[in-house]
C-alpha cells in the first residue's frame, strides 16, 4: 500500500513538473512593440485605480500613464511651463485668461476648445473634494481658444494648482465608462482593474508620436516580487523598487536607473507642549545630534539628499538658501550641558532635577524610511544622553489624538505643485491640520498672510526663505532628508524619466 | 529505556537553549544596540561572525539576545494557549451534548474572527510592545487546540477501559485528568511543538501595528521581516535569524516527539 | 442527521451576530476611521471636507445606529459599498473569492496528497534514518516563514531555472503553482508530523498488536484501523486548513498579486473600510461554522460510535 501512495506522488510530481516546464511567456507579439512595466504606486489603496481625474486621486494615474495632460506642467525645478495651454495673462489679482494651444485633440478626435476645458473644469470643482479648496473658482468663461478663470480669493498659485493631475483635461462629452475616460495623451486607456492598466497607442495625438504598441502597467505591491520580476524579464521597468534592491541592478550592460530628488520630506516635529522640549537649546540639541548623512548614505542606500529645510534644493526657495543645525555630537552635549541637564548617575542618560531626559518618539510604519529614521535617531541621541523611546505603528493616528508624543515624524510632500505656501499653511499656522507641535510664532503668522496675497513670483520666493529660516531657528522641526525616486529599467527602454513632481511617468517620448 | 534517554536527552537540549537565551546579555562578544554605520552590512567575516545588519549592529550579539524575547513571548503564549485550549477540547469532546454544542459555537465564534481585527484593537486600546501581541494572537489561536483536542477525545472516549471506568463510577474528573489526558496529551504536545515556528513568525507579523517588538529590542522574527528586501544583496540578515529559528524549532519538535513517545500508556 | 444539520444552521445565526458585531465594535475602538484613511495620501484636507464626506458615509451617527442600519442593509440583500473604492462590496468580494477558492483548493490537495503518505511512512519506518530525513524536512518547512519560502521558490522556480511565472493571474494556471507550493511546503510539514504522531498512537495500541500476533499483514492493520485515526486528525487539519485558506493567506496572495480575499481584508481592516470589513467578517463565520459542520459529519461518519448529539457525560 505505501508503495502505491509513493507511485501516486511520483506521478503527481512529475505531471507537475513536466507541464511547467518551458520558458516564460514575456513577448506576447513580437509585430507590437510592448512595454510592461511594474510600480508599487497604482492601486485602490492608493486611490487612483482608474482614470477620471476628478475622481479622488485617480488622475494620478490618468496623467502618469500618458492618457491626460493638463493645462501646465512643472518643469525639473518644478516651475510651471506651458502645455495644453501656451499661455496666460494675468488680469487682475482675481482673474486670469489662459490661451490654449490650436493644435489639440482628444483621443476621439474631438478638437479641444475653450468650452471643453470650460466644461472639464465645472465638472472638476463640482466632483473632486479638494480641488474647490484649492483653486476657490467662482465663475469660468470660455471664448475660442481661452478660458478665463474668476476666483473667489486671491489665488496667487491658480495655476500651479491647475498643474495638479486633477486637472487633466478630458472630454465631458465622452464620459466615463468602466473607468475610462477620453484625454488627450500619447496613450488610451483599453483596459482599467485594480491591479492593472492596459493602454493602447493614440494615433490621433497632437504631439510627437507615441512608439509603442501597447503599455501594460501592472500593480504589483510586493517589493521583492518586483524585484525579480524585473530581474526575470517580465517586465521592462519597475518603479517603488525596495532601496536595498538597487544594488541588484547596477549593471550598466543591463539596466538603467533615472532618479529624481522629491520634495517628499521627512521630518520630525518637536512637541511644545513637552516640557523638556519648551526649551530652544534642548531642541537645537536634538536637531544637531541626528545623522543625517548616514540615514541618506547608508540606511537609504543613497536614495535621499541631506535635508536643511522642507523644500529640497532643486527649487529656488529650497535647499541651502536657508541654514539649519550642523552635525555635531559635541556641541550638543554642550548645549544640553547649559540648559542643564547632566548624567548625574552614571547610566549613559542625562538628567535634570532628578529626572531622566527620556522623550517619545512617534511615527507611522506604511512608509519603510520611517522606522529606520526612528531606529537611527534613537542611538544617535543616545551618544548625547537622551533616551528615546521609540512607538513605531499603524494606529499612530489614536497616539496623535491623546497627544502622547513628544516627537512625531512623518513623510510629506512638500510642495506638489512647486508652490511654497501649502506647506506653511498646512503644518506652521495656529490653524493648520497638521500642527502636530503646536507651534507658534506670531512673525510666522504676519508673514503666512503676506504671503497669501503676493503675487510676484520672486517675491514669494523671498518670503518662503525667510519663513524657513524662522522655523529653522526656532528649531520647531528636524528635517532629516529629501526622497529621490528611482525608476529602473532594462538598458533598451528609452524615454522614461523620473520626475521630482511624481507626476510624470509614460510620456510620447517612451520607446524600447 | 530508550525513549527516557531520547527524553533526558532532548530535554537537556531545551535546557540548554533557555539558559543560552537567559545568559545571553551577559555572553555577546558586542553591544548588540551598539549602531556603527560605516560597517553596515557586512558580510560574515572574522569580526562579526553573522555579519553586520543595515545599521552596523553584529548581528550574532542581536540573535543571542534576540533568543531571549523570542523563545520566552512565544513559549509563554503557546503554553496559555495550548492549556487554555486543551482544557476546553477535552470537557467539550468528554461531556458532549449541550455543553459541547455551546462551547464549539463559542470556539467557532474566535475562530473564524480574524485575528487582525483583534490585533488592531487591542494595539489601539492597550498600546504596543511584544505582550501586547501575543494577548492579541492569544485571543484567536486557543481554538485550535481546542478543536484538535476534542476531535482526539472522540477517539479516546470509547475505549473500553474508559468506558468500564465510567461504567465503575469513577468521577468524571479523574477520568479526563487519568485516562483522556496522557492518551491525547502526546500528540498535543507535538501540535504545541509544531507551532514554535509559526507563532514566533506570527508575533513578528503583527509589528508594523507597533505590536510586537519595539526598537531596537532584538527579535528574531522582525529581524527576519526587516531584512526581507535584503535577501538577495544582504542575505545573512535573513538568514541568520532563520537559522535560529530552525534550530529553535527543530529543537522542540523532537523534544515534543520524545515526550509524545515517553508519555504513550502501553496498554 | 438532517434536523442535526438544520439546527447547526440555525446555530450559525446567533454566532453571525455576535461576530459582527464584535467586530464592528473592536473596529470602533481605534481612533480614527475610513476618512481619516483616505485623505491619507497625499496632503491635507479641511476638517470641513472631513466631515461631509464623514455625514455622506454615515460616519457621525452614533455606533449602535451605524451598526442596526448596516444589519437592515444586509438583511435586504444590500452589502453597501467600499468606503474606500466606492464599489459595491457584494461584487467585489465575489471577484477575490474564485481566486481564494481555486488557491485553497490546489494547496489542500498538494498538501493532503504528498503529507499523508510521507506521514504514515513516517511513522511506520520510526527513528530509522528516513523517519529522521523526512522529519528534518518537516522542520524546515515549519521554520520557515510564508514570505521566505515564497521568495525562495521564487528564486529558484521563476528567477535562475524560469519555469514557471511569477506573477498570478487566473487565466494562465501556470502561475497557481509557485503559491499553492508556498503554502503547500507550510501546511505539508505540519500535517506530516501530526499524522505521524497519530499513526504512532494507533501503531501503539493493544488491538493493533493483537492484529499482528493472528498474523494480519501490516498493510491490511494500517489501511483498515488505522487510517479511521488518521483520518479523524486529517479531517480536523483540513478543516481549519480550509477556513484558514478561505479566509485568504495576505502574504502569499501580495506576493504573487494573487488577487484574492486575503489582501483585501487586510487592506480593508487597515483602511477602516467597514462594509468591505463585515462582509469578510460574515464570509469567514459561515466558512468556519459550515466547515466545522461538515468535520464533526465526517466524524460520524467514520466512526459511528461518535453520535452527533451525547448528553451521557455523566
Amino acid at each position: 500500500m505505501k508503495k502505491v501512495t509513493m507511485l501516486c506522488l511520483f506521478i503527481f510530481i512529475a505531471g507537475l513538473l513536466s507541464t511547467g516546464c518551458g520558458s516564460v511567456d514575456k513577448q506576447v507579439n513580437e509585430k507590437e512593440k510592448v512595454f510592461r512595466y511594474g510600480t508599487m504606486a497604482y492601486g485602490p489603496a492608493m486611490e487612483n485605480a482608474g482614470t477620471n481625474p476628478h475622481d479622488t486621486y485617480y488622475g494620478w494615474s490618468t496623467v502618469r500613464y500618458g492618457i491626460g495632460e493638463t493645462l501646465f506642467k512643472f518643469n525639473n525645478q518644478m516651475e510651471i511651463e506651458p502645455w495644453l495651454a501656451d499661455s496666460y495673462k494675468q488680469i487682475d489679482d482675481y482673474t486670469v485668461q489662459i490661451n490654449l494651444r490650436n493644435d489639440i485633440i482628444f483621443s476621439n478626435g474631438k478638437k479641444v476648445t475653450g468650452d471643453a476645458v470650460k466644461a472639464c473644469l465645472e465638472d472638476l470643482i463640482a466632483k473632486n473634494d479638494r480641488a474647490p479648496g484649492d483653486l476657490k473658482i467662482k465663475t469660468i468663461e470660455a471664448a475660442g481658444q481661452s478660458v478665463t478663470i474668476t476666483s473667489k480669493e486671491k489665488v496667487p498659485a491658480l495655476l500651479n494648482y491647475l498643474a495638479d493631475p486633477y486637472g487633466a483635461i478630458i472630454d465631458m462629452e465622452a464620459g466615463e465608462k468602466d473607468r475610462i475616460v477620453v484625454g488627450t495623451g500619447p496613450y488610451v486607456a483599453e483596459k482599467v482593474t485594480d491591479t492593472e492598466i492596459d493602454l493602447v497607442k493614440n494615433t490621433n495625438y497632437w504631439g510627437e508620436v507615441p512608439k509603442l504598441d501597447r503599455i501594460v502597467v501592472k500593480s504589483i505591491t510586493d517589493g521583492d516580487t518586483l524585484t525579480m520580476a524585473l530581474q526575470n524579464g517580465e517586465i521592462d521597468a519597475a518603479q517603488g523598487l525596495p532601496y536595498a534592491s538597487l544594488d541588484l541592478f547596477k549593471d550598466e550592460n543591463k539596466y538603467k536607473i533615472s532618479s529624481a530628488n522629491t520634495s517628499r520630506v521627512y521630518q520630525a516635529a518637536f512637541n511644545y507642549k513637552t516640557k523638556a522640549l519648551k526649551d530652544l537649546r534642548v531642541r537645537q540639541a536634538i536637531s544637531m545630534a541626528i545623522d543625517k548623512d548616514g540615514f541618506t548614505r547608508v540606511l537609504l542606500h543613497g536614495n535621499g539628499v541631506p535635508a536643511v529645510g522642507p523644500f529640497p534644493g532643486n527649487m529656488h526657495f529650497g535647499g541651502d538658501v536657508v541654514k539649519g543645525q550642523p552635525y555635531d555630537i559635541e556641541e550638543a552635549k554642550k548645549l544640553l550641558q547649559e540648559a542643564g541637564y547632566i548624567d548625574t548617575d552614571g547610566d549613559g542618560y542625562v538628567e535634570k532635577d532628578g529626572k531622566p531626559l527620556e522623550l517619545r518618539w512617534l511615527t507611522y510604519t506604511s512608509r519603510q524610511e520611517l522606522p529606520l529614521l526612528a531606529e537611527s535617531a534613537q542611538d544617535s541621541l543616545k551618544k548625547i544622553g537622551v533616551k528615546l523611546i521609540v512607538n513605531a505603528t499603524d494606529n499612530y493616528k489614536s497616539f496623535l489624538k491623546r497627544e502622547e508624543y513628544d516627537i512625531y515624524a512623518k513623510a510629506f510632500v512638500t510642495a506638489p505643485t512647486g508652490d511654497p505656501e501649502y506647506y506653511f499653511t498646512t503644518h506652521v499656522l495656529d490653524h493648520s491640520a497638521y500642527n502636530h507641535g503646536f507651534y507658534h510664532n506670531d512673525n510666522m503668522e504676519v508673514m503666512a498672510e503676506e504671503l497669501r496675497n503676493t503675487f510676484d513670483k520672486d517675491k514669494r520666493t523671498e518670503l518662503a526663505i525667510r519663513m524657513q529660516q524662522q522655523l529653522l531657528d526656532d528649531c520647531a522641526f528636524i528635517y532629516a532628508a529629501h526622497l529621490k525616486m528611482s525608476f529602473v529599467m532594462k538598458k533598451n527602454v528609452r524615454g522614461f524619466e523620473a520626475h521630482p513632481s511624481d507626476y510624470y511617468e509614460i510620456t510620447a517620448a517612451l520607446d524600447i | 529505556m530508550k525513549r527516557y534517554k531520547a527524553l533526558t536527552f532532548y530535554g537537556m537540549l531545551i535546557l540548554l537553549l533557555l539558559v543560552v537565551a537567559a545568559a545571553a546579555p551577559y555572553i555577546v562578544p558586542y553591544d548588540p544596540y551598539a549602531q556603527n554605520l560605516p560597517t553596515a552590512l557586512e558580510a560574515p567575516n572574522g569580526i562579526h561572525w553573522l555579519g553586520t545588519d543595515r545599521y552596523g549592529r553584529d548581528i550574532f550579539s542581536r540573535v543571542l539576545v534576540g533568543a531571549q524575547t523570542t523563545i520566552f513571548s512565544a513559549l509563554l503564549l503557546l503554553s496559555v494557549i495550548s492549556v487554555f485550549g486543551i482544557f476546553i477540547g477535552i470537557i467539550s469532546g468528554y461531556y458532549g451534548g449541550w455543553i459541547d454544542t455551546v462551547l464549539m459555537r463559542i470556539t467557532d465564534v474566535f475562530l473564524a474572527f480574524p485575528e487582525m481585527i483583534f490585533a488592531v484593537a487591542v494595539a489601539a486600546a492597550l498600546g504596543g510592545g511584544i505582550l501586547n501581541a501575543a494577548a492579541a494572537l492569544a485571543l484567536v489561536a486557543w481554538t485550535k487546540y481546542a478543536r484538535l483536542a476534542r476531535g482526539l477525545v472522540f477517539t479516546v472516549r470509547h475505549m473500553p477501559y474508559i468506558v468500564a471506568a465510567r461504567m465503575n463510577g469513577t468521577k468524571n474528573s479523574a477520568i479526563m485528568s487519568r485516562h483522556i489526558l496522557p492518551n491525547i496529551a502526546g500528540t498535543m504536545f507535538v501540535t504545541a511543538a509544531l507551532d514554535m515556528g509559526t507563532i514566533i513568525m506570527e508575533l513578528a507579523g503583527l509589528s508594523f501595528l507597533g505590536l510586537g517588538a519595539m526598537p531596537p529590542m532584538a527579535e528574531w522574527g522582525a529581524m527576519m521581516n526587516n531584512g526581507r528586501s535584503m535577501i538577495q544583496t544582504a542575505p545573512w540578515v535573513v538568514v541568520s535569524p532563520g537559522a535560529a529559528i530552525f534550530l529553535t524549532v527543530a529543537i522542540f519538535n523532537l523534544f515534543g516527539d520524545s515526550v509524545r513517545d515517553y508519555l504513550d500508556p502501553k496498554q | 442527521m438532517h434536523k442535526y444539520i438544520i439546527k447547526r444552521c440555525i446555530q450559525l445565526i446567533p454566532i453571525l451576530f455576535w461576530i459582527t458585531f464584535l467586530s464592528f465594535s473592536m473596529m470602533h475602538i481605534t481612533a480614527d476611521d475610513a476618512v481619516d484613511m483616505f485623505y491619507e495620501q497625499s496632503g491635507a484636507v479641511s476638517e470641513a471636507v472631513k466631515a461631509e464626506k464623514r455625514k455622506e458615509l454615515g460616519l457621525d451617527k452614533p455606533f449602535f445606529v451605524q451598526y442596526g442600519s448596516w444589519v437592515t442593509g444586509v438583511l435586504t440583500g444590500n452589502m453597501g459599498t467600499s468606503f474606500i473604492s466606492n464599489k459595491l462590496v457584494f461584487e467585489t468580494f465575489i471577484d477575490k473569492l474564485s481566486a481564494t477558492v481555486e488557491l485553497m483548493l490546489v494547496s489542500l490537495s498538494m498538501t493532503l496528497l504528498i503529507a499523508t503518505p510521507l506521514g504514515v511512512l513516517a511513522a511506520v519506518k520510526q527513528n530509522t534514518a528516513l523517519d529522521y530525513l523526512l522529519r528534518f524536512t518537516s522542520f524546515i518547512g515549519n521554520s520557515l516563514p510564508n514570505f521566505f519560502v515564497a521568495l525562495l521558490l521564487i528564486y529558484f522556480f521563476a528567477l535562475k531555472l524560469e519555469w514557471l511565472p511569477i506573477m498570478g493571474n487566473q487565466s494562465d494556471w501556470h502561475t497557481v503553482v509557485l503559491p499553492a507550493g508556498t503554502l503547500t511546503i507550510a501546511m505539508g510539514a505540519k500535517y506530516m508530523r501530526q499524522i505521524r504522531s497519530v499513526v504512532l498512537e494507533e501503531l501503539e495500541k493493544a488491538y493493533v498488536a493483537g492484529a499482528r500476533a493472528r498474523g494480519i499483514p501490516e498493510s491490511t492493520i494500517l489501511l483498515h484501523s488505522v487510517m479511521k485515526s488518521v483520518c479523524i486528525t486529517v479531517i480536523t487539519l483540513a478543516a481549519l486548513s480550509c477556513g484558514s485558506l478561505l479566509g485568504g493567506t495576505a502574504i502569499v496572495e501580495s506576493i504573487f498579486m494573487w488577487d484574492g480575499v486575503g489582501k483585501m481584508a487586510v487592506d480593508a481592516i487597515l483602511t477602516r473600510d467597514y462594509p468591505l470589513i463585515q462582509a469578510y467578517v460574515i464570509w469567514m463565520s459561515v466558512i468556519y461554522v459550515m466547515v466545522n459542520l461538515a468535520a464533526d459529519l465526517a466524524y460520524h461518519y467514520l466512526d459511528p460510535r461518535i453520535r452527533l448529539e451525547e448528553g451521557d457525560g455523566r
